[in-house]
């Protein structure tokens, strides 16, 4: 009797350790997240505190079109003037701060790899203001004092092998140039700004590099002693111009901080609901977990209640056991997410986001929603199974295979995860077609009803599903093969629960596969069908801007026929929700490289497009209520107001163009002289491409080496290996769902060895070998792992349908990787033979006589 | 009757615990087992029976002594032979739990063979079904079977791979007096009609009293060896065991 309870104990033991570490994965997850986000919060805080040290008013123009990027037009040199006559200012400063220049190192590349930006700053016109507000520590050298003079960050100089004296070639808006490099700096004590660099160069040279010749990107202003900030921000903004703005050093260090705090909060709410799916699993884990211990407890339960215990106090026995479990568990959870974070970090350094983490931050909020989350969880989790337990009358619960679960239960059950699974699918249906907002939460709100429904529904699947599953097993295994399969569906509802939690990170996993391949082919075949040009030059961050002279300069490469400057911005058009994209081609030469999909017009429509002419997506067209002889107002960023006339439409496939095409003869309005997205080259139809490709390589290496020269293919998959980047993030934090849901398998396996030790016993002593009953246990595994990643697969396909419903009319167009999705099969089936592996062990080493619970 | 004793137990120990608190369950049995004979063993709770017939099944391993099956050194066997020798060789009917609940009486019946990856043989199928009266029962799971049907459809799975012994603990033990007369009835017919060596362990003598031969352990060692005559005799033999 004694090892009979030490291996109860056992049992207890390792269960409780796997639902604790079920629950401890989620919430580290949670805490983790909150502490790397935190951590990067604090550390652009303190940033944009330093950098802005000594800064009593800062002037900058007026943003008119809110954009991506979120920055201000450069404003007006003449300001300056102005500003440094008002009332109490002591020293007023024209300034450069713009992120798109590129540091390249001897090899040729650009530093940071271009995953986060490089910084062309101006250096101080005068001593004293650069005792004022310059916030830069020179560890060598100082600053620049003539034009060809570069300082630049010790991160920078480090990854760059740079020492002064050195040659560093800069790369912005115009041709790269050489400088000699005479300084290396910090940020005050800041040493890592997460990848970005600093080139800090003379005024003039900023302005130069960056093309803003006459114009600053922000005026800093210093108070004369006795002036506060706010009266100094009231007499500046009585003297500017209506363009421009003034904020007090405060507020600027503020709404720096807000900004950047808004784009971490996308990050934080992306990784919380990576945790929520784990910890979603956990759930199902925790509630299965109970539900198999408290049905196996029924017994004791049923004797504690003759003797006079009341439902109340068993259900406080197990809640208190879930509390215990969920709340250690918790408390791990949260140490392991402290410690966690990096790791997570780690994922934006894969898809080159660099952010600044120093430190370590754990805010109250991350204990308090890891403590509460985690052990809330776990007592919510086994509160239905425990009063589903209590709900057995004493004397029934006494007798030997008391069940818990009436037909009319499971029947009900089921009744209500069909109602489940379509409200579910009726939910994400209405937010994706607009009907409830925000849709991305309602989808997910949809998702998770599916899933809980199918899991209710999913009992009634598993024996027809092991059947299907089992079926090639049993036949090629025999006995082994038979047994499992029958093992699976003896108890269908714990086999289901199992399997649903698979399903879950399975189903999420097929999703995003299945979208990715329909948004890989449909820009594939946009790109086929859309562009005719043979080369392109983009840049080699594939996002930024390249030099606008570019296309110029390969217009005279022999061989090319035509090379057409491509922009891509963003305006506000009057009447028009939130901001559009836009293009702006150059007509002369559009259609050698585009072939759009004319609805109402012609490739003429194009080339023969006025500067005051645009023609415009079909389907915002619609949205609009603008058709061909219409005309719309248009605001750019730089806060110019233009007319256009529409004179055609075309569809807009993948949504490449954004929702109208005009002339780049009015780039300057648009703030985009100086820079284009793209430049597209038609060759010569005698000329030698390849040849001709190594010479406009040859001008963009030395000339601008922030730009690449791809043709179709290699665009295609540069665009296919970003988004395989992107979903193998997506693919890593869905991991731990899975992970979690593996532990479920796991834990399900190790309580039926244990219920059926006396079974596997006589298995035993009638010959079983110790392998053929691992291999039972290995392929009840594998079966409960396929049932769950067949579902998982079905719903995941089903979703991804669903989810691009909306996106057809866009030219979205559904693939079907089926070699992706049946290696997910054999995955999850390997997965169900790894979590097989100690479970089987266990079962394979029971000692027969003890098992027989003969002695 | 074959010369060679297909079970043969030589010095048999064995000893539970270490130091003081050691018990030696058997203490030296040496006896055999002829081919084709009944024999049940006897004796008082903690006499050492089940663990004597433990050993000789290859369930368990002695402390000192040689088991012999069919001519076969069990202390010479790995786990896996000795798993393949109780699948091939060995026939197995306990007292409580006999068969998988997942799988028909026909497949527990099989399950040896199944193991084993082996085709039965379909006349002594026939045979063994009409004989244990299971006919229509075939396709019915154990929970819809009778205990005595249980036990029944055990003997049959028992006999089914044609072992060189079959062992029976306290086959009777869970059944009331009608059922527990057919299952020693079976038995008894498995010797008589299939020439099976069956080993029962029992402490009712009436169940004894079927055997061919009693043997009587008294605190892990061999007391008594004799021919029942009677139910009355067996009775006997047990007092004197006792006293």
């Amino acid at each position: 009797m004694t090892s009979l309870a030490l291996r109860n104990l056992g049992a207890r033991k390792l269960r409780s350790f796997l639902t604790a570490l079920a629950i401890l994965l989620g919430v580290m997850m949670v805490a983790g997240t909150y502490v790397l986000t935190d951590t990067i919060e604090q550390s652009f805080d303190k940033i944009f505190a330093e950098s802005n040290e000594g800064v009593d008013a800062v002037v900058t123009s007026k943003q008119a079109v809110e954009t991506d990027d979120n920055t201000e037009p450069p404003i007006d040199a003449g300001v300056l003037d102005r500003v440094r006559e008002v009332d109490g200012v002591s020293i007023a400063e024209g300034n450069i701060g713009d992120p798109q220049v590129a540091i390249i190192d001897k090899e040729g590349e650009r530093i940071g790899g271009g995953g986060a930006p490089t910084f062309a700053i101006s250096a101080s016109t005068s001593d004293a203001a650069r005792e004022r507000f310059d916030p830069l520590t020179y560890v060598e050298g100082g600053p620049p004092e003539a034009k060809d003079q570069v300082t630049i960050d010790k991160a920078a100089a480090e990854k760059g092998d740079f020492s002064l004296g050195d040659q560093v070639t800069l790369a912005g808006k115009t041709e790269a140039r050489q400088y000699t490099l005479v300084g290396i700096a910090t940020l005050g004590d800041v040493e890592n700004f997460g990848g970005a660099s600093l080139a800090l160069l003379t005024l003039p040279e900023a302005q130069r590099i960056t093309g803003k010749q006459g114009q600053f990107d922000q005026i800093t202003v210093a108070a004369e002693e006795g002036v506060d900030q706010e009266t100094l921000a009231k007499n500046i903004g009585a003297a500017l111009p209506p363009t421009a703005e003034v904020e007090t050093g405060e507020e600027d260090t503020e709404s720096s901080q807000e900004d950047i705090g808004e784009f971490i909060n996308i990050l934080k709410t992306a990784l919380l609901v990576f945790a929520g799916v784990s910890l979603f699993v956990a759930a199902f884990l925790i509630f299965n977990t109970f539900s198999i211990t408290v049905a196996q407890r029924t017994r004791e339960f049923a004797m504690l209640r003759t003797l006079g215990a009341n439902r109340r106090q068993i259900i406080t026995s197990v809640v208190v056991e879930a509390f215990a479990i969920g709340l250690g568990a918790s408390v791990l959870g949260l140490l392991a997410g402290i410690g966690f974070a990096p790791v997570i970090g780690l994922l934006f350094d894969a898809i080159e986001i660099g952010l600044p983490k120093e430190g370590t931050v754990v805010e109250t909020r991350t204990i308090v929603v890891a403590l509460v989350l985690g052990t809330g969880l776990a007592v919510l989790a086994a509160l239905i199974p425990a009063v589903r337990a209590t709900r057995v009358s004493p004397v029934t619960g006494l007798r030997e295979g008391a069940v818990l679960e009436t037909s009319a239960g499971r029947r009900r059950r089921g009744v209500f995860g069909i109602a489940l699974t379509a409200l579910g699918g009726v939910v994400m249906a209405l937010a994706l077609f607009g009907a409830l907002t925000p849709g991305e939460a309602w989808v997910g709100v949809g998702a998770a009803t599916v899933f809980i429904g199918v899991a209710l529904l999913s009992p009634r699947l598993v024996r027809p599903m092991a059947s299907v599953v089992g079926r090639p097993l049993e036949a090629t295994r025999g006995v082994a093969g038979r047994l499992a399969r029958e093992n699976t569906t003896r108890n269908p509802g714990r086999t289901a629960t199992t399997a649903a939690a698979l399903m879950i990170g399975l189903a999420l996993v097929s999703f995003v596969t299945v979208f990715a391949a329909g948004l890989k082919g449909s820009i594939d075949d946009a790109i086929d069908e859309g562009i005719t040009a043979d080369l392109l030059l983009s840049n080699t961050d594939n996002f930024s801007d390249i030099p606008a002279l570019a296309a110029e300069e390969v217009k005279d490469v022999p061989g090319v026929e035509s090379s057409s400057p491509y922009r891509y911005t963003q305006a506000q058009v009057e009447g028009a929700d939130g901001t559009s994209y836009l293009s702006l081609i150059d007509p002369a030469t559009v259609s050698d490289i585009f072939d759009f999909d004319w609805r109402e017009g012609s490739a003429e429509t194009a080339s023969d497009l006025g500067p005051t002419d645009a023609f415009v997506d079909e389907g915002w067209a619609d949205d609009n209520d603008i058709g061909v002889g219409d005309s719309f107002a248009v605001t750019t960023p730089s806060g110019k107001e233009l007319e256009y006339a529409v004179t055609g439409t075309f569809k807009d496939n993948t949504d490449f163009f954004g929702d109208y095409v005009a002339s780049g003869q009015d780039a300057a309005a648009y703030g985009e002289a100086d820079n284009v997205t793209n430049v597209f080259i038609t060759l010569a139809d005698d000329a030698d491409g390849d040849a001709v490709r190594g010479e406009i390589e040859d001008v963009v290496d030395t000339a601008f080496p922030t730009a690449k020269v791809q043709n179709r293919e290699e665009l295609k998959d540069a665009i296919g290996s970003q988004l395989n980047q992107l979903l193998g993030v997506v693919y890593a934090l869905l991991g731990l769902a899975v992970i979690v849901s593996l532990f479920g398998i796991v834990n399900t396996l190790a309580l039926s060895i244990y219920e059926r030790t006396r079974e596997l016993g006589l298995l035993r002593a009638v010959g079983m070998s110790r392998r053929q009953v691992r291999r039972i246990i290995r392929y009840e595994a594998v079966i409960t792992a396929l049932i769950g990643a067949v579902l998982g697969l079905i719903l995941g396909i089903l979703f991804a349908i669903l989810v691009s419903r909306p996106l057809a009319d866009e030219g979205f167009v559904l693939k079907f990787p089926v070699a992706t999705l049946l290696v997910l099969l054999v995955l999850a089936a390997i997965a169900g033979v790894l979590a097989a592996i100690g479970p089987a062990r266990r079962a394979s080493r029971l000692d027969v006589l003890k098992a027989l619970a003969y002695e | 009757m074959n010369e060679s004793p297909i079970v043969a137990a030589h010095d048999l120990v064995r000893v539970f615990g270490e130091g003081d608190a050691a018990v030696r369950a058997v203490d030296g049995v040496t006896i055999d087992f002829p081919e084709g004979a009944f024999t049940a063993i006897m004796g008082p709770s903690g006499s050492g029976k089940s663990t004597l017939m433990h050993m000789l099944a290859g369930l368990d391993r002695p402390t000192s002594g040689t088991v012999t099956i069919d001519g076969t050194d069990l202390s010479t066997l790995d786990d896996a032979d000795l798993t393949e020798l109780r699948r091939d060789r060995v026939g197995f009917v306990f007292q409580f739990f006999n068969l998988l609940p997942v799988l028909t009486a026909d497949e527990n019946i099989l399950l040896p063979l199944s193991l084993a990856g082996r085709d039965p043989d379909n006349k002594l199928h026939d045979r063994l079904v009409e004989a244990v009266g299971l006919e229509d029962r075939l396709t019915h799971r154990p929970s819809e079977l009778s205990g005595g049907q249980q036990q029944r459809v055990a003997v049959a799975r028992a006999l089914m791979s044609q072992p060189s012994v079959v062992f029976a603990d306290e086959p009777t033990g869970n059944l009331d007096s009608k059922a527990s007369e057919g299952i020693l009835d079976l038995l008894r017919r498995a010797v008589d009609e299939f020439g099976q060596t069956v080993v029962m362990v029992t402490h009712e003598a009436y169940a004894a009293a079927i055997a061919d031969r009693v043997l009587v352990l008294v605190d892990g060692r061999v007391v008594n060896d004799e021919t029942p005559e009677s139910t009355e005799h067996v009775h006997d033999l047990m007092n004197q065991a006792a006293a």
